[in-house]
């Protein structure tokens, strides 16, 4: 296996972390709740979906969306709502961030449900945000390539 | 030869599919596999589809494997968190079904229990991963296990939804997971499927893993409707449904509308086989196989 998909539970969190986690928790609700309609999964992918929040999808899928989205983009379960991949798609494309989707994201740690993903970041537990991306075009092209090196 | 070697040796493939009773009648299965026995390469057993309580795909598929048919197990995220996918793929590869199509799972609310809890734990380009990790002799906990699981990884691919490149960006993190067979949803659209099969030609993503084409035989035009109305992420193109709706047996009419369309798939670049879904009419499968000169017999 050539890429990591679970995420580690290193550090542990302590009871004492767990108390600051949820003071800073406050403040990123503050954010993330109003602009982004956070989910509190506190393994926030935000930056690789183009500020989207994947955690909206009835399904949470974090790889993309399910085969229901039908068309003009509605979702199969709340036909009313907009599927939100199709969302970050459109998205990623104007700000030029296609090549994080290439990306496989994480199985989902339940044990960090409801912590500051700011806290989790700075403690090493998940990805760092990717706030800039230059010459998109080239890192898809090289994505694809990647893949074909991996398997020779 | 089994249907890994068949995948890995490159012969064109045909696949057909069982939907399990809604009861504990296993007899039911074994009826409904003498229509694919000696017809088709492996059948798929679908895991609760649409959301409604059907016999396990694990039991079923190894119902077929008791009267000589190679099951290819259908394994969603719905109804499973983590632990109990791993053991259900254990319990799987311990029982010799070798072959697991991974999906998401249709969401609970289209089954006759909406109110149901969905699990979702991972979704299917997490799943294909977890089942090729395991290929590799761990578990999702990083332990080692004393002996490995060998399964052929399988997936689907809806080249008809949207948005367009999205499916290809998902068809190539499903292969990049691991998945050695793709099963797309039925093609009721030529146009879409061989646009999507250029790109996926483009990509180099057909010599990593073997497309097979959905073929959807229907007996009625009311069947397209519904599809067309009912289910979301389906194109249907109304060429088809003048022809049904025009045609004084739409049965006989289905059947050609199948056999003209796996024609045309055949000869499609990149197209490694063909996925025959003949819901809740099994029967009509060894027909269009023949009629096709496809398959093994």
């Amino acid at each position: 296996m050539s890429f990591e998909f679970v995420t580690s539970g290193k550090p542990p969190i302590s009871p004492r972390e767990k108390k600051f986690s949820h003071l800073l928790l406050f403040f990123e609700d503050v954010v993330k709740v109003p602009v982004f309609g956070c989910q509190h999964c506190g393994e926030c992918i935000l930056s690789s979906t183009a500020f989207i929040c994947s955690q909206r999808c009835p399904k949470r899928m974090r790889n993309g969306p399910c085969g229901g989205t039908g068309a003009g983009g509605w979702c199969e379960v709340y036909p009313e709502r907009k599927c939100v991949w199709y969302r970050i798609y459109y998205r990623s494309k104007i700000l030029n961030r296609l090549n994080l989707l290439y990306k496989i994201n994480k199985i989902h740690n339940w044990n960090l449900e409801g912590t500051s993903a700011w806290l989790n970041v700075f403690m090493k537990r998940i990805d760092a945000p990717i706030w800039f991306v230059r010459s998109d075009k080239k890192k898809v092209k090289e994505m694809l390539s990647d893949d074909v090196q991996r398997k020779n | 030869m089994t249907f890994k070697e068949k995948i890995e040796s490159g012969t064109f493939i045909v696949c057909g599919e069982i939907g399990p009773p809604k009861s504990c009648d296993g007899d039911v299965l074994r009826e409904k596999s003498k229509y694919f026995k000696g017809v088709v390469d492996a059948v798929n057993i679908t895991d609760n589809q649409t959301a409604i309580v059907r016999l396990s795909s694990i039991a079923s598929a190894k119902i077929l494997l008791e009267v000589g048919v190679e099951p290819i197990m259908q394994m969603t995220c719905r109804d499973r968190n983590r632990i109990a996918i791993q053991s259900d793929l254990l319990g799987a590869a311990a029982l010799g079904i070798h072959n697991v199509l991974c999906l998401t799972g249709d969401y609970q609310k289209f089954g006759d229990q909406p109110e149901a809890k969905g699990v979702f734990d991972l979704d299917s380009i997490q799943l294909i991963a977890t089942a090729a990790k395991m290929n590799s002799g761990f578990l999702l906990s990083e332990q080692e296990m004393k002996k490995a699981p060998d399964f052929l990884i399988g997936a689907a691919a809806n080249p008809f939804a949207e948005p367009f490149e999205m499916r290809l960006i998902r068809l190539h993190k499903k292969v990049k997971a691991g998945a050695r067979f793709i099963q797309t949803q039925p093609v009721f659209d030529m146009d879409i499927f061989t646009r999507w099969m250029e790109k996926v030609v483009e990509m180099g993503l057909h010599e990593k893993c073997a497309i097979l084409a959905g073929v959807m035989p229907v007996k009625s035009v009311k069947a397209l409707y519904h599809m067309k109305k009912e289910v979301p992420g389906v194109k249907i193109n109304d060429e088809y449904i003048n022809r049904l709706e025009n045609a004084s047996d739409p049965k006989e009419e289905g059947v050609k509308i199948a056999i003209e369309m796996i024609q045309a798939l055949k000869k499609i670049k990149g197209v490694r086989g063909i996925h025959i879904m003949p819901v809740m009419w099994e029967s009509i499968t060894p027909t269009i196989v023949k009629e096709t000169g496809l398959g093994i017999i």
